[in-house]
């Protein structure tokens, strides 16, 4: 194939300045200021006057950061694979068999994009709380409890995803197999996922972010023990009203440390990402 | 013979103690039990918290055999959050800490063991505490929720030196004379006074002091005053500290309280009020350690000269800590033997030196009043004021703040604008008596 | 196959919705919510009170104002992104990479940022004020508004952009090859031959954008607090205070549903248009 340009070099060449330039700014200053006295922050200096690391020390200490992050990567890890696995499930029948209510299923995918998370909050803790009661477990203040919820309110996107992705595979691939005597389990596990990994790469983190994020339903299920990195960094937010100086440094200390996994994960699966979103193409 | 009567009524005690604790079906006995606590996270002490929630277990352990296991929130809103979830689904923590003005709200909620004369002797008796720290623990004497665990009356920071320049010895008893005062003491980038405008609790604070002190407690009979003419006065005179008599940081608009006390710390301000003892150890090691004092906020309301009849000369809200049983936990007692331990002199002594905070505990409040370096929270203390006894309190205090969150945009012109203000607080008053009108 | 997943959205989606619905129909404040199945049936008195006596009918002007804008910004922002990180370049793997941070950014964190560059005195004001204009209040006042449209943009707008730069890759070969030839200008090469194939994700990253803007509860409560100044006052953070401060869970219950409602006419018009077999 022959390459061809689509904006001019010096069109492209300031386009991408412009942007590298609106999303490094900040993000420089969330790294000077983890390093500046708390000083230099609060009189809007962009630069630091001194360097100093002691805030990349004290933040393990001033919360149990540590657990957070730790909880974090499990609780969001465990999302991402699984949502990934049961929405190539779902996908797959929704892409490839015809049946009432299928375009009512697809719409309603999107749909749920629009619940706000407040609305669901006190709801959902309440079915947590009586399921709680009915079998007699303990259900709040679980990391699968905060992960099934993460993982169902990833689904939707992730499902979504993997609809688009698996159109863009060709049905031959499948059909043959079928007249071939192979049930549907097996097309899936043999055939469909082997084929769909840049997709469920994709859909594996949107719910990885989701979960990574989320502070609201965070903050009511978790327990000292299960508290995710999320809500181990408001703490450091929470210093701003009562009897303490801002403690700048440590605050953008702690919110590099804990967006850091999330951009790993990104730079990492960077490729991943355009290819799996690609393939079926949104017509 | 006298030591023999001594020991023996002891024996007998404590026999009797056991006893009733195996009667009522394990009672204190707690061995295999876990006792969950919520209590706000200490930003300025991380670490000696940590440590005090590992002492507090073990020591509880050796009492009563259970385990205490500690939940921390971050913020006030975490903690609302917090507490709606695990009464609306009855599981969640068995005893939490709340904060002195969100006591009646949660006393409305029915969600917490009001007190019992039993219960009072289980904890050491209502005589255990300082009399005025349990002015907001319930409506009456019979129905009390709250038993008093810290207390923190506001008091103001003062830069001894910057006033002394200024010929001052000590602040103003009065508002207006404090506002001469900052005045006076306001040149170049050093102002009079450090204000967070922009905090969620601060300013409501003031416009309750100032509105009590001119006789208006904000609330009574079911009735909302926020229309008042005092509640405006408030209003202006806290406003127009920035606006019109210039005397606090413009930069103040977006300050939170902590950038106050920075402010105060770096001898950019003569005068930092509303604070807590807790100020102290950010600002002993600020630029002004050494350099400051703590005296009690002014009690004569603006535009007066003494205190005017009908008026209160509060000078704080009553502040502090309440700690509540949860009446859906299984283990009261064993809550119960819990807050007993904590409000007891020894573990009041310990939060005190470990915290900063001072005590409920009448018998330990009356060691430390003799500490000339507590004389003003002390003073403070004794001097606070409960504020309105209302489930609706919570709405109206956030009522309170919305008027001055809406106002900062306009304080930049110069002027308070009074028809806006007094739009604003027409709008706060119709929340409030809205809230009002639907308790139950 | 649809079962595993099917199941859970309806016991943890399904489910809280229909208890959420139930709420709105009761007066569920402090004094009931204890035995919220006993609190009194008031019907449709909130949804009354939520429209005549309540902050709603401003908190989704804001909302519906501040989501339109955002939705606005990010698709010239977005698709040039797009355009410009097609193209071969040396570093492309870096850029693309660096071009996703600020959507990758936990909403928490980017609101904790943005308050300390936007607050009185930081760093924004003395940028500002270096050009020689006015530094004036970012977080409270008219200027608060736009202060959320560009925060909520600048964390928003990768998704237009990484769902663009997919399409571009479904663009047949021969199309750039028939470009090529064709040598009319870049600007017209993009709108005639290009843009077609990007329709589609466009338009699901303006839906996309506009949901998430009108449902982000966390960028607006952590840049301004509550009681949130009027004009940046949005739905998810109105109803938050109603239930979770104000402790009128029926009443914010009932808003919440109004909010659904403002979120299903994009969603609407997206479905509509769109052919989904």
């Amino acid at each position: 194939m022959r390459h061809t340009r689509l904006l001019p070099r010096p069109v492209q060449t300031a386009v991408l300045v412009v942007l590298l330039l609106t999303v490094l700014g900040p993000v420089s200053y969330m790294v000077f200021a983890s390093v500046s006295s708390d000083l230099d922050v609060a009189s809007g200096a962009y630069l630091p006057t001194t360097v100093d690391l002691g805030a990349y020390r004290r933040i393990w200490s001033t919360v149990d950061l540590g657990t957070g992050l730790l909880n974090s990567l499990l609780v969001a890890g465990v999302v991402a694979a699984a949502s990934a696995f049961v929405s190539v499930g779902s996908a797959y029948v929704l892409v490839r068999f015809a049946f009432r209510g299928r375009v009512a299923i697809l719409r309603a995918l999107l749909a749920m994009q629009s619940i706000p998370g407040t609305l669901m909050l006190l709801p959902v803790f309440v079915l947590f709380a009586s399921a709680s009661a009915a079998i007699g477990v303990q259900v709040i203040g679980t990391r699968w409890a905060l992960g099934l919820t993460y993982l169902t309110f990833a689904l939707p996107f992730s499902t979504w995803v993997m609809v688009t992705y698996l159109r863009g595979l060709p049905p031959e691939l499948d059909e043959a197999a079928r007249i071939d005597g192979a049930s549907s389990w097996r097309i899936l596990t043999r055939i469909i996922i082997p084929l769909s990994w840049p997709g469920l790469v994709v859909s594996g983190i949107f719910a990885f972010l989701l979960g990574w994020n989320d502070v609201l339903f965070a903050s009511v299920m978790t327990d000292p023990d299960t508290r995710t990195a999320a809500v181990a960094l408001q703490v450091f937010g929470a210093t701003q009203e009562g009897g303490a100086i801002p403690v700048y440094g440590q605050l953008m200390a702690a919110a590099l440390v804990c967006a850091a996994p999330v951009v790993v994960l990104y730079l990492v699966f960077q490729r991943y990402l355009v290819g799996g979103l690609t393939a079926g193409g949104v017509k | 013979m006298k030591a023999i009567r001594g020991a023996i009524t002891l024996l007998l005690g404590s026999a009797l103690l056991t006893a009733c604790g195996s009667d009522d079906g394990g009672g204190t006995d707690g061995a295999g039990k876990t006792l969950d606590v919520l209590i706000g996270a200490n930003t300025i002490y991380p670490e000696q918290q940590r440590k005090w929630f590992d002492d507090v277990s073990a020591k509880f352990k050796e009492q009563t055999g259970a385990t205490v296991r500690f939940e921390t929130f971050a913020t006030p809103n975490d903690e609302l959050t917090r507490i709606q979830t695990s009464v609306l689904s009855g599981q969640g923590p068995d005893v939490y800490a709340l904060g002195t003005t969100f006591t009646p709200t949660a006393y409305s909620t029915k969600a917490f063991v009001e007190l019992t004369a039993e219960d009072w002797t289980k904890l050491g008796g209502r005589d255990k505490f300082l009399p005025s720290t349990l002015g907001i623990s319930g409506p009456d004497e019979q129905h009390e929720v709250g038993v008093p665990f810290t207390s923190r009356p506001f008091v103001m920071a003062y830069n001894k030196e910057l006033l002394a320049k200024a010929g001052y010895d000590k602040p103003a008893d009065s508002w207006d004379g404090l506002r001469d005062q900052a005045k006076k003491l306001t040149a170049g980038d050093v102002h009079g006074l450090a204000v967070a405008y922009a905090d969620s609790f601060d300013p409501w604070k003031f416009i309750w002091a100032m509105s009590l002190q001119a006789g208006n407690p904000l609330v009574s009979d079911g009735k909302a005053r926020l229309d008042d003419p005092t509640t405006a006065a408030a209003y202006r005179t806290y406003l127009g500290w920035l606006a019109t008599d210039k005397v606090v940081d413009p930069a103040a608009v977006g300050w939170k309280n902590a950038q106050a006390i920075a402010a105060f710390g770096q001898g950019k301000a003569a005068f930092l009020p509303m604070v807590s003892a807790t100020s102290k150890v950010t600002l002993d090691k600020s630029s002004v350690a050494g350099k400051y004092a703590y005296a009690i906020m002014p009690t004569i309301p603006p535009g007066a000269t003494s205190l005017p009849s009908g008026g209160e000369g509060a000078t704080s809200i009553l502040s502090g800590d309440n700690l509540v049983v949860a009446s859906y936990s299984k283990n009261k007692d064993l809550a119960l033997s819990f807050v007993k331990m904590l409000t007891d002199v020894d573990s009041q002594r310990t939060y005190y030196q470990t915290f900063g905070e001072l005590p409920t505990n009448a018998t330990f409040a009356k060691e430390l009043q003799a500490d000339p370096a507590l004389a003003a929270m002390v003073e403070s203390s004794s001097k606070a004021v409960g504020t309105p006894f209302t489930g609706a309190w919570s709405q109206i205090q956030l009522a309170l703040v919305n008027v001055v969150v809406q106002s900062v945009p306009g304080l930049s012109s110069g002027t308070v604008d009074d028809a806006k203000l007094n739009g604003l607080i027409k709008e706060a008053q119709s929340t409030a008596q809205g809230a009002l009108d639907k308790a139950k | 196959m649809l079962a595993p997943g099917g199941l859970l959205l309806v016991l943890v989606v399904g489910v809280p919705l229909v208890v959420a619905g139930q709420i709105s129909l009761l007066d569920l404040d402090q004094y009931t919510f204890r035995q919220w199945l006993d609190a009194p049936f008031v019907g449709l008195d909130n949804y009354v009170e939520a429209v005549r006596d309540s902050a709603l009918p401003h908190a989704i002007w804001v909302s519906a104002a501040y989501a339109f804008l955002v939705t606005l910004i990010t698709l010239p922002v977005g698709l040039a992104a797009a355009l410009a990180a097609h193209d071969r370049f040396a570093g492309r793997g870096l850029v693309r990479s660096v071009l996703l941070i600020p959507y990758v950014l936990p909403a928490f964190v980017v609101g904790t940022v943005w308050r300390i560059i936007l607050q009185p005195d930081g760093v924004a004001d003395s940028a500002v004020g270096r050009l020689g204009l006015d530094a004036g209040l970012w977080l409270n006042g008219p200027r608060s508004f736009w202060a959320l449209v560009i925060v909520q943009a600048w964390t928003a707008w990768p998704l237009l952009y990484l769902l663009a730069l997919a399409g571009l890759q479904t663009v047949d070969p021969e199309v750039h090859e028939a470009a090529a030839i064709d040598g009319a200008g870049w600007w017209v090469k993009l709108r005639r031959l290009i843009f077609p194939y990007l329709r589609g994700p466009i338009a699901l990253g303006l839906v996309i954008t506009f949901l998430h803007s009108v449902n982000n509860f966390t960028l607006p409560f952590v840049l301004f607090g509550v009681p949130s100044p009027r004009d940046v006052e949005v739905l998810p953070v109105l109803t938050y205070v109603e239930s979770f401060q104000n402790f009128q869970f029926g009443l914010s219950a009932a808003m919440a549903v109004f909010s659904l409602a403002v979120v299903a006419v994009p969603i609407v018009a997206y479905l509509r248009a769109v052919r989904l077999t």
